[in-house]
């Protein structure tokens, strides 16, 4: 069995806890107006505009997977680390994904899914047990505004959210704010009311709005949507912390 | 007050002192010689400081070790620089007599130095295999260096024995040698040293009472008649004797400090804040000595005795490293499992302030590694101690100057282009043949080993010369009154004194040769997409026009990618290096000879004169710094490069350093990450870490507009600086370190 992977990142220190290897696997059915990583859209490999000779996705077995995240094996025993699973959106290559994730188990290895939560619940299913924490994303409020900026419907993350909360699966909330798109008081309030109706949401985490990924939409030949907004700052990331801390939200990682 | 003509004057006294005693017993002569030399050369008590002691050299006299050793560029033992007698002459406002003489003077030193008589007693064979001394104008695979570096002193013996102590064991030992009709010659002079001790303690005594410095000037008093009772005395008496001493690295401090440290705060003679006030004016005065490469003050580790007291003087020790922003000392942590935690903790907060120091010694490795290397016992591995840029000596026991330097890449490249320097077309080594004879890899790899072998047997024998040069020319008295057996053998320490004479050589572009080996290996002979033929046309042109197999070079495997092949190739290479130098023992009477694998900035200057390399280094571009992989190499992360450097064998070699680049974000923010990350490289095999701590950017803003970080600090490889008062090329090549 094979799957797409279009990075392994070692020495990964914001992807879950300790010292991870996130594998970033290709293909994602949502469309995030401020994606940083859109080269992992497509399913298929791609051919890099900027540079010929650079081909954007490989295939790899869950085995050869393994040969590299193992090498950091002593890091993750001394930090709480591990292997992330991330990408695109690990679960639309379920069996992949799920083979990975049960190697590493076997192998006694931590793991971590970073997942959009859009997937059919069968697949969360099935695959729950052999995540040791997910890093589920939340990224907008409301019908309207989740088609607009995500490009797909929120129901079926909301309702696996519950259903893995209900399975006792342990969550961190990971919440992309871009200025002007999803900073208002109602996503706030909603994320913060979410935070707690879950025991086993173990609190959130934010990821302020960056530009470093702007040079990737070129090189797959996207036109990038946000131009206008710049890399938030440290004092803007406190000032919604603050926020989100008055509005009752369970701890911010 | 040394001016210039004091320079001149001393110089023209210390040549007439010289000649006087030229066929006199070394030790006499010596003597008479440092009685010209002190106080000539030292430097006035500033307002500021605690305790007496400082230096500048003029252009003619006595030390140890030259270079590094203040303004001294050329020479060393007995030397004359002829560029700093230019500038004295050229500044002063002398008349023609004095510089006539001056003339004579000069033409005396240019045979009598040191340096010219240990090139001059060079065999056929030596002269032809290290024609050259100046490595950083000409191209070459080897060369010697000139000095006595890695003094380290039997601190702990001096300050429980104080002056009176060691009148008293030269006495005895005088007397003792009387009888059997021994050398008593070495013992007067040994005793003359002493005394001009007491001389310029009380030199510096009286100028401290007229600079209304009692306490300064009581101590002084003091330290003659007495041995040291407190931590300020102790200090004072290590410091002068340092400087008359000509040692420039200052040993297990909280070992000989330790007591004196915690029974003057315990019994309330001092507070803790004062004592810190001692530490960092003791700093200060090693910060202006300004040795460049030495300095290192040792804490921590296995194999001290008074553990639970060095603990507490390696704290302050640590405190006042945060407090001194200088260069130097070169704060030097030696650290075990289960040592009292609270040593670690402080020096990674240093570290996170960007200081560069301390830097981290891992016992439970480099013991074991030091014993075997050395061949000696445990109990002498424990005692290990770095100097300098990084090699291993064992304090106060064992000796291991390096004397050689030798540039790997160099040596790949004499092979592939039949011996020549493209740029200059000289000869500089053995000619194998066309690169076109060359059938397999191992036909390569053989002709570069035969290089080496051939150069490193040179310097081995090259090293062991300089040692008997230096033991005919000087006893290196107060070095030999604090070095074990020298006394109690009655020789000087490079004259039959010491019991362990080692050598090291400096080893550089270790990991550019791996890469390069392992280019030639996969691309020519594994995978034969390129011709050993194309491949030196693309290295010959610099890779211009050849940039598809530039780019196959660049891409082939490399160290720090916890790569097999490259990783493969890297500890082949590693072993056949430091094995081939390790045996040269057996052909010398040297007790070891060992590679180190350090940096200062010498990859650098290696660099600038070595040709473009199969691992895609182009033409002039730094080599990589020690033990670290290539610039722009390590294409996955520091764990990469960490598993990577751990495979390559440290029980063969007496040191090598891994400088390592980390953002002040990654340190500050994540601090239980980074110890982690550390705990599981020094578990893992891991030696020691150099570690510089930058704002992302900062390095890249400070070449802008330096003034803003003038307190940048970086370490470059045997030494830190001031990021802002480096040269350019050095600059760039820090800045080309990943950052992690």
């Amino acid at each position: 069995m094979e799957g797409l992977v279009f990075d392994i990142q070692h020495f990964s220190i914001y992807d879950g806890p300790g010292i991870r290897t996130t594998v970033f696997l290709k293909g994602c059915p949502l469309r995030c107006i401020w994606c940083h990583n859109p080269e992992s859209w497509q399913k298929e490999p791609q051919r890099s505009l900027k540079d010929p000779l650079k081909l954007i996705g490989r295939k790899m077995t869950p085995e050869e997977i393994m040969v590299e995240v193992e090498k950091d094996n002593d890091y993750y025993l001394n930090s709480g680390g591990g292997i992330t699973l991330s990408g695109g959106e690990p679960m639309l290559q379920f069996e992949f994904t799920l083979e990975l994730l049960k190697l590493a188990k076997e192998k006694g290895i931590h793991t971590c899914l970073e997942t959009s939560g859009y997937s059919p619940k069968e697949n969360f299913e099935e695959i729950y047990p052999w995540v040791d924490l997910f890093l589920f994303d939340y990224k907008a409020t409301g019908k309207e505004r989740h088609m607009k900026f995500v490009g797909v419907e929120n129901e079926l993350i909301l309702s696996n959210l519950e259903y893995l909360n209900v399975k006792g699966a342990h969550l961190i909330l990971r919440c992309p704010l871009i200025p002007t798109i999803n900073d208002q008081e109602e996503h706030f309030k909603a994320l913060a009311a979410l935070s707690n109706q879950y025991s086993g949401v173990e609190g959130v985490e934010i990821l302020p709005y960056h530009d470093f990924g702007k040079g990737k939409w070129e090189e797959v030949g996207l036109q990038y949507a946000l131009d206008k907004i710049t890399t938030v700052d440290s004092f803007i990331k406190e000032k919604w912390k603050q926020r989100l801390i008055a509005l009752g939200c369970k701890k911010l990682f | 007050m040394n001016s210039g003509k004091d320079f001149l004057s001393m110089g023209i006294k210390f040549t007439q002192t010289y000649k006087k005693y030229i066929n006199a017993h070394p030790a006499k002569r010596e003597i008479m010689c440092l009685k010209v030399i002190f106080p000539h050369v030292l430097e006035d008590i500033r307002p500021e400081d605690m305790f007496a002691g400082r230096e500048k050299y003029g252009p003619i006299g006595f030390t140890p070790e030259g270079v590094g050793h203040g303004p001294i560029i050329d020479g060393f033992m007995y030397y004359c620089d002829e560029t700093l007698l230019k500038n004295e002459i050229n500044s002063s406002s002398d008349c023609n007599e004095l510089l006539e003489s001056l003339d004579e003077i000069k033409e005396f030193w240019r045979f009598e130095n040191t340096k010219y008589k240990v090139r001059n007693a060079y065999s056929e064979e030596l002269a032809s295999a290290l024609p050259h001394d100046n490595f950083a104008e000409e191209p070459g695979i080897a060369f010697p260096l000139y000095r006595m570096g890695g003094i380290y002193l039997n601190y702990e013996k001096l300050v429980k024995n104080g002056i009176p102590g060691m009148l008293k064991e030269i006495a005895k030992l005088e007397l003792e040698a009387a009888k059997i009709n021994g050398d008593i010659e070495i013992y007067q002079a040994m005793k003359m040293a002493v005394e001009l001790l007491v001389d310029i303690c009380l030199y510096y005594s009286d100028q401290a009472k007229q600079l209304g410095k009692n306490d300064v000037a009581e101590i002084l008093e003091k330290i003659t008649t007495s041995k040291p009772e407190n931590l300020r005395e102790a200090i004072q008496l290590v410091w002068i004797y340092s400087i008359l001493a000509g040692a420039m690295n200052y040993g297990r401090m909280d070992v000989f400090l330790g007591d004196f440290y915690t029974s003057d705060i315990d019994s309330g003679l001092i507070s803790k804040e004062v004592a810190l006030e001692m530490i960092s004016s003791f700093w200060k005065l090693m910060a202006d000595r300004n040795t460049i490469w030495n300095g290192r003050v040792i804490i921590g580790g296995l194999g001290r005795n008074n553990e639970l007291n060095a603990d507490r003087f390696a704290l302050a020790a640590i405190a006042a490293t945060r407090i001194v922003k200088e260069i130097e000392p070169q704060l030097t942590l030696r650290f075990y499992k289960g040592m009292n935690s609270e040593l670690m903790e402080k020096a990674l907060e240093t570290i996170g302030e960007g200081r560069t120091y301390p830097m981290l010694y891992n016992d439970d490795i480099n013991v074991d590694a030091v014993m075997r290397a050395f061949e000696i016992s445990y109990e002498e591995a424990l005692q290990y101690v770095p100097f300098g840029c990084g090699e291993y000596v064992i304090n106060h026991k064992s000796f291991g100057t390096p004397s050689g330097v030798i540039n790997l890449s160099k040596a790949l490249e004499a092979v592939l282009f039949n011996g020549l320097d493209l740029e200059s077309g000289k000869v500089i080594g053995l000619q194998a043949g066309e690169f076109n004879g060359f059938e397999t890899f191992d036909d390569v790899f053989d002709a570069y080993k035969k290089q080496v072998t051939y150069l490193v047997e040179a310097l081995s024998k090259q090293e062991e010369l300089e040692y008997k040069i230096a033991g005919e020319n000087a006893t290196f008295l107060y070095v030999s009154m604090l070095f074990d057996d020298c006394m109690e053998r009655g020789k000087g320490i490079f004259s039959g004194g010491a019991q362990y004479l080692g050598g090291t050589l400096e080893t550089y572009g270790n990991t550019n040769v791996a890469d390069s080996l392992t280019a030639i290996n996969q691309l020519v002979f594994v995978e034969k997409c390129m011709t050993l033929d194309t491949m030196i046309k693309a290295l010959k042109a610099n890779f211009v026009g050849y940039e598809k197999e530039h780019k196959m070079m660049v891409d082939a495997p490399k160290f720090g990618n916890d790569d097999l092949i490259a990783d493969e190739m890297a500890k082949v290479h590693h072993n056949f290096v430091c094995n081939i130098v390790r045996k040269q023992k057996k052909s010398t009477k040297l007790h070891s000879y060992l590679a180190v694998i350090i940096n200062n900035s010498t990859n650098t200057t290696f660099g600038h004169l070595t040709n473009a390399s199969p691992d895609g280094r182009r033409a002039g571009q730094p080599l990589a710094n020690a033990n670290m992989p290539s610039a722009g190499s390590d294409k996955n992360s520091i764990t990469f490069v960490m598993n990577s450097q751990v495979k390559l064998d440290p029980t063969i070699h007496a040191g090598s350093v891994q400088n390592m680049k980390f953002s002040r974000e990654l340190f500050s923010n994540s601090p239980i990450i980074v110890k982690a990350l550390l705990n599981t490289y020094f578990s893992k095999g891991g030696t020691q870490a150099m570690i510089t701590v930058v704002n992302k950017g900062d390095l890249e803003n400070a070449m802008d507009d330096p003034e803003k970080y003038r307190q940048l600090f970086v370490r470059v490889g045997g030494f830190s600086a001031r990021f802002i008062e480096l040269e350019r090329d050095i600059q760039l090549e820090i800045i080309s370190r990943t950052l992690y």
